[in-house]
């Protein structure tokens, strides 16, 4: 598991359900402008869930870019190497 | 005293046209109903339906909208931006007024949410369901989505009222104008009929029309001896009716008038249509619009081709118009656009409107043999009937549950 392959779903996702150009994905980009609200975060979690047959735990701090919820995933990995 | 002028209409058309194209065929009396078939099991579906298969909700409101919307939102908001498009009115993310409002009709809602959730469970072995499903499967939602997108902080209101749903949220909506509660509002109605338990649900009831490949256009036949019940249907429709002032302040394209709206309630039986209830919400329609009878030129009929309630309703019809029920010109264009539960009340509303306005009666499809329980009014047959210079019409809707909705449009003739 790498963080290319995180982002990969990511970015599927987001090209599949919304009209944001794929050029503006990347970790730097801020959720907010992006217009990524916090259901489509849920959704995409769930997503992430779904993809990689992970269940992850709740976050006390909401991320705020793409790079941040990425290591959400990424920190779960980490931390359960047989989850992967 | 505020009167109501309708300013933008619309109706999704199935074929993937424009609301012209969909009323030119039912002015044609062309059926759009097909043969739907559904693999789906235990038993697979196959049954005459108004499918909009050429409907696309990433073309016609956009992907990212369409993605966080179940299949009656996706409907219902194509159907309130075209209308809002045609009353003349832009769309500005920044826009918001607190004198607009929205008042939605849907009988299911987001039933398909909800039972698409628990194939993914039962069927599938899914153990949990994703975040977005309460958002798409509430019954609210529609109308949401759409206050959301046009910046509507008057009301938001939905009414899942059976087949009187859309044509309550209509009057409803009139009333918050009459009222002046509000100086513009969205009204209409969607719904998504063609699911695995509500098409089993009807079937049980013993009141779809059977069809195949050959014979599922004309399989609705209101008020003919041969009719064999009703046809369900998928789609949506929408009006934007504005205070009268308002809208000649704002030069926007006066279609008609909404005149007026009576509603009430037979208390009687749950399926069983009452003659009397109907009488008495025709009259308070026609009251409630400063109408004689005798100015009535055309009803578009509830008329969903049931064995019991056509004959109910025409009876109904000549009570309440007595002398000049020969004479009154009256259709069931479900014939041709089948029964869309929730939303029927939003397009035989906008049906009845274009009628007036293009001053052209639609006729009942496939009606070539009246039932005698049946006669006693004008039945339009075969094509439409033109310049009529029809003063006003009405659009009726009887739902289960006893109650009944009735919309009293005036021309501007």
């Amino acid at each position: 598991m790498t963080n290319e392959t995180s982002l990969k779903i990511l970015r599927d996702f987001l090209l599949e359900r919304t009209e944001i150009p794929a050029e503006k994905i990347t970790p730097e980009a801020s959720l907010e402008e992006l217009g990524i609200d916090s259901l489509t975060q849920l959704e995409l979690l769930f997503e992430f869930e779904e993809k990689l047959n992970i269940s992850l735990p709740d976050v006390d701090e909401r991320p705020k870019t793409i790079g941040e919820l990425i290591s959400v995933v990424e920190k779960y990995l980490s931390e359960n190497p047989s989850a992967n | 005293m505020r009167r109501v002028a309708v300013t933008g209409v619309s109706i999704v058309d199935p074929q993937g046209g424009s609301t012209q194209d969909f009323f030119n065929r039912i002015l044609l009396g062309q059926s759009s109903i097909t043969f739907f078939q559904s693999d789906e099991q235990p038993k697979a579906i196959a049954a005459p339906a108004l499918h909009c298969t050429g409907f696309s909700a990433e073309r016609t409101i956009g992907k990212a909208l369409a993605s966080g919307m179940d299949r009656y939102s996706q409907l219902g908001v194509a159907a309130v931006l075209d209308a809002w498009s045609a009353a003349g009115l832009p769309i500005d993310p920044e826009q918001e007024n607190d004198r607009w409002g929205v008042s939605w009709g849907t009988a299911l809602g987001g039933t398909h949410a909800y039972e698409h959730g628990l194939r993914e469970m039962w069927k599938n072995g899914k153990q949990r369901l994703p975040p977005m499903s309460v958002v798409l499967g509430m019954n609210n939602a529609c109308s949401s989505h759409i206050a959301i997108k046009l910046g509507l902080g008057a009301s938001c209101m939905t009414y899942s009222i059976a087949c009187a749903s859309a044509a309550t949220a209509i009057g409803e909506g009139f009333n918050k104008i009459k009222q002046g509660e509000a100086d513009l509002m969205v009204v209409g109605g969607s719904d998504n009929p063609l699911l695995y338990g509500v098409f089993r649900a009807w079937e049980a009831m013993r009141v779809l029309s059977p069809g195949n490949a050959e014979t599922s256009a004309s399989a609705c036949r209101p008020f003919d001896s041969t009719r064999s019940g009703l046809v369900l249907g998928e789609g949506a429709a929408a009006l934007i009716l504005e205070d009268w002032d308002h809208a000649v302040k704002r030069s926007a394209p006066i279609i008609c008038e909404l005149g007026g709206f009576g509603a009430n309630c037979d208390h009687q039986n749950l399926v069983r249509p009452d003659q009397n209830g109907q009488v008495k919400a025709i009259h308070m329609a026609l009251t409630n619009a400063g109408l004689q009878p005798q100015d009535i030129g055309y009803i578009n009929a509830h008329g969903t081709a049931t064995l019991e309630g056509d004959p109910i309703e025409i009876s109904a019809i000549k009570e309440v118009f007595g002398s000049h029920a020969p004479d009154l010109p009256v259709s069931a264009t479900k014939s041709s656009h089948g029964h869309l539960m929730g939303a029927s009340g939003a397009i035989e509303a906008v049906i009845t409107v274009l009628a007036l306005s293009q001053d052209a009666l639609p006729p009942t499809a496939n009606l070539t043999n009246i039932d005698p329980k049946c006669e006693g009014v004008m039945h339009i047959v075969g094509q439409s009937i033109k310049n009529t210079s029809v003063k006003g019409a009405i659009s009726n809707c009887f739902a289960f549950g006893g109650s009944n909705a009735v919309l009293a449009f005036k021309g501007t003739h």
